[in-house]
């Protein structure tokens, strides 16, 4: 890094410059049902640097990869092709982030661990979940990383951050005489906990035999639907993305601060706030990729935008007075209603869904549903093939959120969502 | 523009490294890449011309006759014997787990010694004239209509080189692949966005396809901002080259990658000479079945590039493999065996996948359905190879009215259903052939890699919503 760093500043044409190195290291399972088919490990740099040169009053940039493998006269010569590139781009003029050094390990309980001991105790955890009669888990996937990211710049930034973090892919899948079934599961952790992982597991083991037993109920129907961590957090993604600096500058952003995004809502109001760190999110950081330091923002209060967010320039595009950073983690406030009272009335409780499909310009929100529970009022069976679609602003005005809340990726906030009277067919 | 010279440095090194774990495991490949991606792009307010995703590194494969082991690295220079002991200590699994490993039989090792190249013009073109295309289009859409709040123009080629050692083989790759995109936000009635992509292995075609397709997606805008939701429902359905694609790499081209048969993840491990669509339906698959953007010559365990007939006259025929699960199921690799970077897994993954066109005209297709839709451009699909289940997401449809394509646009559209019921609903294939080279798979939702979907025009019966 320091090569690059002096070889930049060597360089007269160059008026400002970043360098961002990301150094991994990582020890990686693949089960084949409870069988070990391949180990990996991985020890790799990326080192990304940008070049910054103003020119007839605009300001270009130009960004370029080191490898390992680059000589110091590769760099020179990639440094003057990044500045004949800057040259060619004139952007309205902005300045880098100001002088700052930080060191920081991110919230985790795994950084005195041996990597190949964890995986053991993780393996151990999931598959520890593998007793239900009929049941199996055909396939998982163990990843454990530690991440070292440092941000250099020509202001005087010199941050680094690290990070270690984990993934657990898991396939819970029942058998019957009839018929074999799945789901998917995606866990992320920054904590390790083996009870917290045998327990999750073990509850999708129980959500798959309840996918074998699911039949297609009669459609189509108009119910109450409940959305479950992942499909709110892809719904908050969406909403959230919409406010950043960049859209805006762009003219491509839907909603305006000031926009009520719940009117004439009769539900519960949403408040989102963009986090720096969640605790136990891998997303969590202390400074975005341009090495400015993240500050909580709130984006929508009580269903109104109040906020955008998002990178240095952009903000400075906006005249935002301290830009947010690009934040990547979310809080929801908690709603109003408990989860055990959203299933008191008629309603579908979705497991698993292909996939949110949502469509903020088309006002659209719908999918197909793998599983779900259905309570008719009566009696909950288990329900599958079957496809919501809804109009999204309608389903925002009026939903509920759980009093329940906790982290599930990037996302902390309320466990459950009630949208209601939405069409399924 | 040549074969990476670094890789060609490394030929030797290679060799070496392969020689020095060989004293070790039976099998060892090494695959180093070198890409090279550009990213060029202006819109109304600002421009870049920059490094895209490419990559430069190796990752060293190995097999003991029982498990696999990978290790992926920078740099292979310096004192071989000390990087192979390295290598070891890092991939040794956890005594706790030594009696757990799989046990598949050894690898095959065919000589071959071979360099493959695929010229480009990439070379005639500077970062400036390109800069300068994606400018005057982006003026020249905006110009178009006063609704017209940004528009978006952007080229991005990338080169690849790729070097695969073992004991027995030596081969080479240089190969090349460019995306070209419009696109306009647009505030009508509504906000939208309306987009067109190119893809081809030669930027003059690319730059000559965007430009001639300004008008359409300017009009496509106009269309979207006046476009309704659809009412949900059971339809006859056209598609286009794009919504065929995309049903036959969620339908079959997941559902046949060979490693998920190896984990019992895949129905059609079981369905092997069954029907599983209607007779008129013919499928492949393979980076050497047509020219697009995963036409490479050999994947990334060294196996050369096939073309693989997926489903032949609507019986399901063969699957897709990387070495790893052909070892396990004791069949041939398909060239199958992708990886997202050198830093990843290689798995089963698709290259360009594709139904055969047949022998029906489009006009006709249309004219035979009283009410319906046609679909067109993909956005998004997701598969479920274990219970057939499917999702394609169109960006937009257009009714149908008495066999007469209407000025009714529907956006967007979400197809889903059974993947039977929807292939064995292939009634009409049009004689008209499209491959799109401008998608990204992921498996689960990780490992992306480049690939390719298309075919004709199908009709078929399908839930809308």
């Amino acid at each position: 890094m320091m090569t690059v760093k002096n070889l930049l500043e060597k360089n007269q044409h160059v008026n400002g410059w970043r360098i961002t190195e990301k150094a991994t290291l990582s020890y990686e399972l693949f089960f084949v049902h409870q069988s070990l088919e391949t180990v990996r490990a991985t020890d790799t740099v990326s080192t990304s640097v940008t070049v910054y040169v103003d020119h007839d009053g605009a300001k270009g940039d130009s960004t370029f990869a080191v490898y390992q493998s680059m000589t110091e006269a590769d760099i020179a010569a990639k440094i003057e092709a990044a500045v004949a590139r800057a040259k060619l781009v004139s952007n309205q003029p902005y300045d880098l982030p100001e002088a700052g050094e930080v060191t920081a390990e991110l919230p985790t309980n795994m950084k005195d661990c041996d990597m190949k001991e964890l995986g053991v105790k993780i393996a151990d955890a999931v598959f520890a979940a593998d007793t239900l009669p009929g049941g199996s888990i055909n396939a998982c996937e163990i990843f454990l990383y530690r991440d070292t990211v440092r941000v250099l710049n020509s202001r005087g930034v010199d941050k680094t951050q690290v990070t270690h973090r984990a993934m657990i892919e898991a396939i819970p899948t029942f058998t019957t005489e009839k018929e074999s079934v799945e789901l998917y599961e995606d866990y992320r952790f920054t904590q390790f906990d083996a009870a917290k992982i045998t327990a999750e597991i073990a509850e999708k083991m129980q959500e798959v035999k309840a996918r074998s037993e699911a039949v297609k109920p009669a459609v189509p129907m108009t119910v109450n639907v409940i959305l479950r961590p992942l499909e709110i957090s892809e719904l908050i993604s969406e909403l959230a993305w919409d406010l950043n600096y960049a859209s805006v500058y762009s003219h491509a952003n839907l909603h305006h601060q000031g926009d009520d995004l719940q009117k004439d809502g009769t539900g519960d109001k949403l408040t989102l706030t963009l986090k720096a760190v969640v605790e136990g999110s891998e997303k969590s950081a202390c400074f975005d990729d341009d090495g400015l330091a993240l500050t909580d923002t709130c984006l929508i209060e009580n269903g109104v935008v109040k906020n955008y967010f998002g990178a240095s320039r952009f903000g400075q595009y906006l005249n935002v007075e301290k830009p947010s950073g690009s934040l990547r983690c979310a809080q929801v406030a908690p709603g109003t209603l408990p989860m055990a009272d959203m299933k008191r009335q008629p309603c579908l409780d979705i497991v698993s869904m292909s996939g949110l499909q949502l469509d903020l310009y088309n006002d659209y929100i719908g999918g197909e549903i793998r599983l779900a529970y259905y309570f008719d009022g009566e009696k909950t069976v288990p329900v599958t093939g079957i496809t919501m679609s809804a109009k999204l602003s309608e389903a925002l005005s009026s939903m509920n959120l759980s009093t329940e809340t906790g982290v599930s990726g990037e996302y902390d906030g309320p466990q459950r969502m009630l949208l209601k009277d939405i069409a399924v067919l | 523009m040549p074969f990476s010279a670094y890789l060609n440095q490394q030929r030797e090194n290679c060799a070496a490294l392969v020689e020095a774990l060989g004293k070790h495991f039976q099998y060892v490949s090494i695959l180093g890449t070198d890409v090279h991606a550009t990213m060029i792009r202006a819109d109304r307010r600002s421009s870049a011309v920059q490094d895209g995703a490419g990559e430069c590194g190796f990752v060293v494969k190995m097999h003991d006759g029982k498990a696999f082991y990978e290790y992926s690295l920078d740099d292979i220079s310096g004192d071989k014997a000390a990087l192979a002991e390295k290598i070891l200590a890092a991939v040794q699994a956890d005594p706790a787990l030594e009696g757990r490993m799989i046990s598949a039989a050894a690898v095959a090792d065919e000589p071959m010694v071979k360099d493959f190249v695929r010229e480009s013009d990439f070379d005639q073109y500077t970062d400036e004239q390109l800069l300068g295309i994606c400018q005057e289009l982006g003026k020249e859409l905006q110009a178009k209509d006063e609704k017209i709040l940004n528009a978006m123009v952007a080229i991005q080629p990338y080169v690849v080189s790729k070097l695969f050692v073992t004991k027995n083989r030596q081969l080479s790759q240089h190969y090349s692949w460019a995306n070209g995109y419009l696109m306009v936000v647009y505030g009508g009635e509504k906000m939208v966005q309306a987009r067109h992509g190119e893809g081809a292995d030669n930027l003059a075609g690319i730059i000559a396809n965007l430009k001639n397709n300004t008008d359409e997606v300017v009009d496509l805008a106009r269309h979207l901002a006046k476009a309704t939701p659809i009412e949900p429902g059971v339809y006859d359905v056209i598609t286009d080259s794009s919504i065929s694609g995309l049903i036959a790499h969620e339908a079959f081209g997941h559902g046949v990658e060979m490693d998920q048969f190896v984990k019992d993840r895949a129905l059609a491990k079981n369905c092997m000479g069954e029907y599983v669509a209607s007779p008129i339906t013919n499928m492949h698959d393979g980076a050497a079945a047509t020219h697009s953007v995963a036409s490479y010559f050999f994947d990334d365990d060294g196996v050369l590039a096939h073309d693989t007939q997926i489903i032949k006259d609507g019986i399901l025929v063969a699957g897709l493999s990387d070495l790893a699960s052909a070892t396990q199921l004791g069949t041939d690799p398909t060239g199958n065996g992708r990886r997202d970077s050198y830093k990843r897994k290689a798995y089963s993954r698709m290259t360009n996948t594709f139904f055969e066109p047949g022998k029906d005209k489009l006009e006709d297709m249309i004219a035979s359905i009283k009410h319906g839709y046609m679909l067109f451009e993909t956005n998004n699909g997701m598969e479920d190879p274990k219970n057939w289940q499917i999702q394609c997401t169109a960006e937009y449809g257009i009714e149908i009215v008495d066999g007469k394509l209407t000025d009714h646009y529907v956006s967007p559209v979400v197809m889903s259903g059974s993947v039977p019921e929807l292939l064995k609903s292939i009634s009409m294939v049009s004689d008209q052939f499209k491959v799109i080279g401008a998608g990204m798979c992921g498996k689960g939702y990780k490992e992306w890699v480049r690939v390719a979907d298309g075919g004709p025009n199908l009709k078929v019966r399908v839930k809308l919503g």
